[in-house]
């Protein structure tokens, strides 16, 4: 067998993608060769979506057991994370540095990183197709694709509406668009939120970028204004997001919920113009939807999700209940109570690659345990958060041993120190999941 | 060994793959609702009641129900009754449709108290039953604490009408009050029950005649939204009007259609 440290650097990509059959190390599908099942510690394990869940997930497979043959299929070279892209559009950090690349898996894990999108899979044959044709074997399967866009859901949000009117709610190109659209947009003017029903992915995460915007224009453009139009009436840590607004932005924040007519119905993205539920038009000078999500597309072609969208999983292992021998993570699952955050899909990641580990040596996966915290920054030196610990019970659910919230009374260095817990744990997660330092 | 693997997966598919069906069966060992289903034998697998199967807040879970059946004087729609089955209370809200309404559709927001299963029962003016149930989960989201802020007072009535209705199309309308709909079972901060207040109707006339009756029980969401149809023959004058229990105070709202 060649050197399954790093194939990729001895032939050319291309090359040794459409070599079916020439190459053992990846689990390329031979015409004939597709029905030889390997010794246990070789066992082939693919990996889709090389975001939180999934670089994760590579990462500890190989640290479970060095010989299994992981392949992370991502089509992206370079991760934006969503978390601290709300830092971003406030001014406080730069897009380098929420970015993430996969040479630790490669080099120092000896995972198989392929840039191509997974385009169909088939659970009964356990083959995966990408985008050039390949098709690769597993005998586990690990998917953590995120989230995708329930376009038109929302009348007039379709497809071309986020080149006018972004979402920025998958980190990216996109992102970037709604900082240059905020910096052009003149003193004065109406940011305007649109907010999504539940669930979405991180639910504290729209009222974070209310925030960093707000605390944005409190720099540069003092007279301009926040209006978050929202389809709920609750919203995550909202005792504590609106004491911090009142503090820091007074009546530059609006929030407008359900029962006040805050559910957009239409949307007009290049007049950047929405409607809401019983008639009310607003004008935005800058127009960022967050819109009805579902878990990624691949999770659907592979037959796993249900009629809400979302995929169902067996807590204890996050293994598929639809199919056999695939384990979903991330936002892509119904895991409720725990959030479609990154810590989350971390920390379920870890719980899939445990319990294949396990089913690989034939031994027992170990019981499941989760830890979720979410930090929200409301300005540069004042930071909350809602923390979960969370276990599998006896019958298959979900549930929260403990959880806590930040104080709604604390004076600015509790504030301040959490603001710096926000940033080492995003560093903690950042190296964690694609080995980056800081 | 692979092959094996296969068919077991291929067996394990084809037994997985349908969803638990929830078509209303059962709902014979639920009091309250077999005495909203009477005498008659009631046909399961008609009406629709769609309501998320998981959700992370109990307070505001929208609730859908829907029927393929006509809306004609002689043959119509009377009567959709909702039960929570593990609730304090299981009636949760009853809609009285007239052949007006035009099509057979309604939702709100309900409470649901915890994991469980709700049934619908709907008449029908010729006497038919149809009976329909959904499962649902009920987890409070890891990041979702909600805070107690200000009670709603009853008011600010807000109405949506269809833009340009067509003379006998069914439109859609909604509609929204501010409203505590406090139960009566609930503590405050002081650790003392608040006492209950709930609206007891939205009566929707339509020049002078009743199209749609909802009575609200404590299941009902604060600030009421209820969503239905109304299929107008000639222009004329919509009064929504909703009714406190015991106080009998009303809010009221009107709209004119003006039909093509
Ligand atoms: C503004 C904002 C702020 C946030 N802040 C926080 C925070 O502070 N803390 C926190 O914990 N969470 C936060 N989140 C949530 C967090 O971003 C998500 O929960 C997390 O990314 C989920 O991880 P995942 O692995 O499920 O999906 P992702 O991280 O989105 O990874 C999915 C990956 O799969 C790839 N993929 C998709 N389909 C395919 C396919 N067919 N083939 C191959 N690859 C595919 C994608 O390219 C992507 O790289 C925030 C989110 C937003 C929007």
């Amino acid at each position: 067998m060649s050197d399954k440290k790093n194939p990729l650097a001895t032939l050319s990509r291309r090359g040794l993608l459409k070599g079916v059959g020439a190459v053992g190390a990846l689990p390329l599908l031979n015409a004939c060769g597709a029905m030889g099942q390997q010794g246990g510690g070789d066992a082939r394990v693919v990996v889709i979506g090389g975001g939180f869940g999934g670089a994760t997930a590579a990462k500890y497979l190989k640290r479970g057991n060095p010989n299994l043959e992981v392949t992370l299929v991502e089509p992206n070279e370079v991760f934006y994370t969503c978390p601290f892209s709300n830092l971003y559009l406030g001014g406080l950090r730069e897009m380098n540095e929420i970015a993430h690349n996969y040479n630790e898996l490669r080099e120092v894990y000896g995972v198989q990183v392929i840039h191509q999108t997974a385009q169909d899979v088939d659970p009964v044959n356990h083959t995966v197709v990408l985008g050039d044709g390949t098709t690769l074997i597993y005998d586990k399967l690990i998917m953590s694709p995120g989230i995708d866009f329930r376009w038109n859901e929302l009348e007039g949000y379709d497809e071309a509406a986020p080149q006018y009117a972004p979402h920025a709610w998958q980190a990216g190109e996109q992102t970037r668009l709604l900082r240059r659209q905020l910096e052009d947009m003149d003193d004065g003017g109406v940011f305007v939120l649109v907010a999504p029903a539940n669930p979405f992915r991180c639910p504290p995460g729209p009222y974070e970028r209310a925030s960093m915007v707000a605390h944005y224009f409190s720099q540069h453009k003092p007279n301009s204004k926040v209006l978050i139009l929202d389809a709920k009436d609750n919203f995550s840590k909202q005792g504590l997001f609106t004491a911090g607004w009142n503090e820091f932005y007074g009546d530059r924040i609006e929030w407008v919920g359900l029962s006040n007519d805050g559910r957009v119905t239409r949307v007009d993205a290049i007049r950047r113009e929405v409607e809401t539920e019983f008639g009310t038009l607003h004008q935005a000078d800058v127009l960022n939807v967050v819109p009805p999500q579902k878990a990624g597309f691949i999770a659907e072609r592979a037959g796993l999700t249900d009629d809400s969208g979302w995929v169902p999983v067996n807590p204890a292992t996050f293994e598929s209940t639809q199919a056999e021998d695939i384990f979903v993570v991330g936002d892509a699952t119904i895991a409720a109570p725990m959030p479609k955050s990154g810590f989350s899909a971390s920390s379920q990641g870890k719980v899939a690659a445990a319990a294949i580990v396990a089913q690989v040596a034939g031994e027992t996966p170990p019981p499941a345990y989760f830890t979720n915290t979410c930090y929200s920054l409301i300005a540069p030196d004042y930071g909350i958060s809602v923390a979960g610990i969370y276990r599998t019970t006896s019958d298959g659910e979900v549930e929260t041993t403990s959880s806590g919230l930040s104080p709604s009374e604390a004076d600015a260095s509790t504030r301040a120190l959490e603001a710096q817990y926000a940033r080492g744990w995003y560093e903690a997660m950042a190296q964690d999941a694609w080995g980056t330092r800081y | 060994m692979r092959k094996l693997q296969s068919l077991l997966a291929l067996s394990l598919l084809a037994l997985l793959a349908p969803a638990a069906l929830a078509d209303g069966s059962g709902w014979e060992r639920h009091a309250a609702v077999a005495e909203a289903v009477g005498e008659a034998t009631p046909q399961l697998g008609q009406l629709r009641m769609q309501m998320p199967s998981v959700s992370e807040d109990g307070s505001a879970v929208p609730l859908e129900l829907s029927i393929d059946h006509p809306m004609s004087a002689d043959e119509y729609i009377e009567s959709i009754r909702v039960f929570a089955t593990k609730n304090p209370n299981a009636e949760v809200v009853d809609f009285f449709l007239t052949p007006q309404m035009g099509r057979p559709e309604v939702s709100t927001r309900v409470r649901v108290n915890e994991s469980q299963t709700l049934y619908a029962v709907a008449h029908s003016s010729t006497g038919e039953v149809y009976v329909a149930s959904a499962d649902i989960r009920i987890t409070v989201g890891g990041c979702l604490m909600a805070s107690d802020d200000d009670i709603a007072e009853f008011g600010q009535p807000r109405v949506a009408i269809p833009r340009s209705p067509s003379a006998g199309e069914p439109g859609e309308v909604r509609t929204l009050v501010t409203h505590p709909m406090e139960t009566g079972l609930r503590e405050g901060p002081d650790g003392e029950i608040l006492p209950r207040r709930l609206l007891d109707t939205l009566v929707v006339e339509y020049e002078g005649d009743t199209v749609l009756t909802v009575r609200m029980h404590t299941a009902v969401s604060e600030n009421p939204y209820m969503r239905f149809f109304m299929a107008p023959e000639e222009s004329g004058q919509a009064v929504f009007r909703w009714t406190e229990e015991d106080s009998g105070d009303t809010v009221e709202e009107q709209a004119t259609f003006n039909l093509s």
